[in-house]
């Protein structure tokens, strides 16, 4: 009897022990897991047979009131698809001229534009965006959601910077040295040429969109939007090498190892005495 | 009770004992690495670093709202703010005067309190491994209160709602620097194994804060 009590003594010490170094252990690696991490979504009005618009995201009013030309900031929004809906202002959700189901990976950003005439059919063109900065530069990109301009040519003060820039692309980005330009879009098809005078910040991603009609209302248009470039993430961490006599990150390491065959040992030993107190009893 | 019993009796607590050992040693090794000194530096490393102890990192400005203190009690870090701004290589600086135990706020993004996603990064450690000023960033939980001094004196108070790990080339940059839909103020540091070749760790923590 009295060897079964301190077989069940030994058991349920060992099985304690090794239980709050697991604890330990797997508190020592909370927290690894990523949280959500949503998507970043602008949105441009553009196009010329939607007036005045209501955007309906998921069922829900998102924004109201929504002009012709306009370029909403980035907004966050979760991760996977979402019913997108565009109505005339007031006419309510179930009168939605566009209907649309767009899917957003997380920490991707992008540019929903709701396009098109009654010729081309309205839809919502969706581009990826790269706001990353380039150190003491202007970073630029055209966007031509004109359903009707044609091809365009862009130079910034005279200087071609982009050819062929058709309906429905976006340019890659060109880096500038930061102070004013003057554009020039040149749709040499429908001898359309847009002039825009603009003062590009350093460290900054403008996007210049081209939205309305050649010919047609309303009148084809450049809508400029600049917003700050976002940096890389910063190196704050040191060379753990260059003093190896307390190297805290290792010794960390060796830490959880030793845990690890601790939570075992006790664990394993806790077993065995529970069995030998149940066959000695 | 028989002999060979006992014998096995004592053989198995003098291997318990041994673990329990270990098992200490194990832990007072953590709690060491956790517990050191963010203020006190030792010497040799300190010894590289100019008036640690009296230079005041906030540059010189009359304007009232630049942060200059940045506070997590929970965490035990209480340090001094510096305004760093992007490195030639396009990312995020850190503190130059006092690397190891100020932090950094981002100076081209939006100032805490205001709206946008406000930035402040600090080292995790020191050459050797010692610890920085954001050592112990790594056991900040959800919920935890973080707190920005002015530098007309009042305090804005925030509270962390999301920590996550990223390699750095994963980063979601827009989602730490560029999310204006409320006040935000987003702590960086390092996480994760040193790569030699590369001079950087292989992660960053990321612990995300909204104003109130």
């Amino acid at each position: 009897m009295r060897s079964k009590h301190i077989f069940m003594l030994v058991s349920r010490i060992s099985l304690v022990i090794g239980g709050l170094a697991l604890l330990v252990l797997l508190g020592t690696q909370a927290g690894r897991a990523s949280a959500a991490t949503p998507a970043y979504i602008r949105v441009i009005h553009a196009s010329p047979a939607v007036g005045t618009a209501d955007v309906f995201v998921d069922g829900n009013l998102l924004l109201s009131s929504f002009a012709f030309g306009s370029v909403t900031d980035y907004v966050p929004l979760p991760a996977g698809p979402h019913k997108v809906q565009i109505a005339l202002v007031g006419k309510g959700i179930g009168a939605s001229v566009i209907t649309q189901t767009l899917a957003v990976q997380p920490g991707f950003v992008y540019t929903a534009a709701a396009i098109g005439s009654q010729a081309t059919g309205l839809s919502i063109e969706v581009f990826f965006d790269n706001n990353i900065l380039v150190a003491g530069q202007a970073k630029t990109r055209i966007y031509n959601l004109s359903p009707d301009a044609g091809s365009f040519n862009v130079s910034a003060n005279g200087n071609t910077i982009l050819n062929q820039i058709n309906y429905q692309q976006a340019s890659n980005y060109t880096s500038l040295a930061a102070g004013s330009y003057t554009f020039s879009f040149v749709a040499s098809g429908t001898n359309t040429n847009l002039p825009l005078a603009i003062t590009l910040a350093k460290n900054t991603v403008t996007s210049i969109f081209a939205v309305g009609m050649a010919n047609g209302s309303p009148k084809i248009e450049l809508v400029p939007s600049q917003v700050n470039g976002v940096p890389g993430v910063p190196s704050t961490g040191s060379d753990p090498r260059p003093l190896p006599s307390i190297d805290t990150v290792q010794s960390q390491g060796l830490a959880l190892w030793l845990l690890s065959i601790v939570a075992s040992l006790f664990i394993g030993a806790g077993i065995i005495f529970r069995r030998k107190a149940i066959i000695s009893g | 009770m028989g002999t060979s019993s006992m014998r096995h009796i004592r053989n198995t607590c003098a291997v318990l004992i041994s673990a329990v050992v270990l098992f200490l040693a194990a832990c007072g090794s953590i709690s060491t690495a956790r517990e050191a000194s963010i203020l006190e530096p030792p010497e040799r490393v300190n010894a590289g670093v100019a008036n640690s102890s009296t230079v005041k990192s906030t540059p010189a400005s009359a304007d009232a709202t630049l942060p200059v203190r940045l506070s997590v009690p929970a965490i035990g870090i209480n340090a001094l703010i510096e305004q760093v701004g992007i490195l030639p290589n396009g990312d995020m600086a850190t503190p130059a005067q006092n690397p190891w135990v100020d932090s950094g706020w981002y100076s081209e993004g939006p100032r805490p309190g205001e709206r946008g996603s406000a930035v402040i990064d600090g080292h995790l450690d020191r050459p050797g491994g010692y610890p920085a000023v954001f050592w112990n960033l790594r056991t900040i939980r959800v919920g935890d209160a973080v707190f920005v001094t002015k530098k007309d004196g009042k305090q804005l108070r925030f509270h962390v709602t999301r920590i996550a790990y990223y390699m750095p080339q994963n980063a979601p940059l827009q989602d730490i620097f560029g999310n204006r839909s409320s006040a935000f103020l987003n702590l960086i540091t390092c996480a994760g194994d040193w790569i030699p070749n590369q001079h950087q760790t292989t992660l960053r923590l990321v612990v995300y804060t909204e104003l109130g």
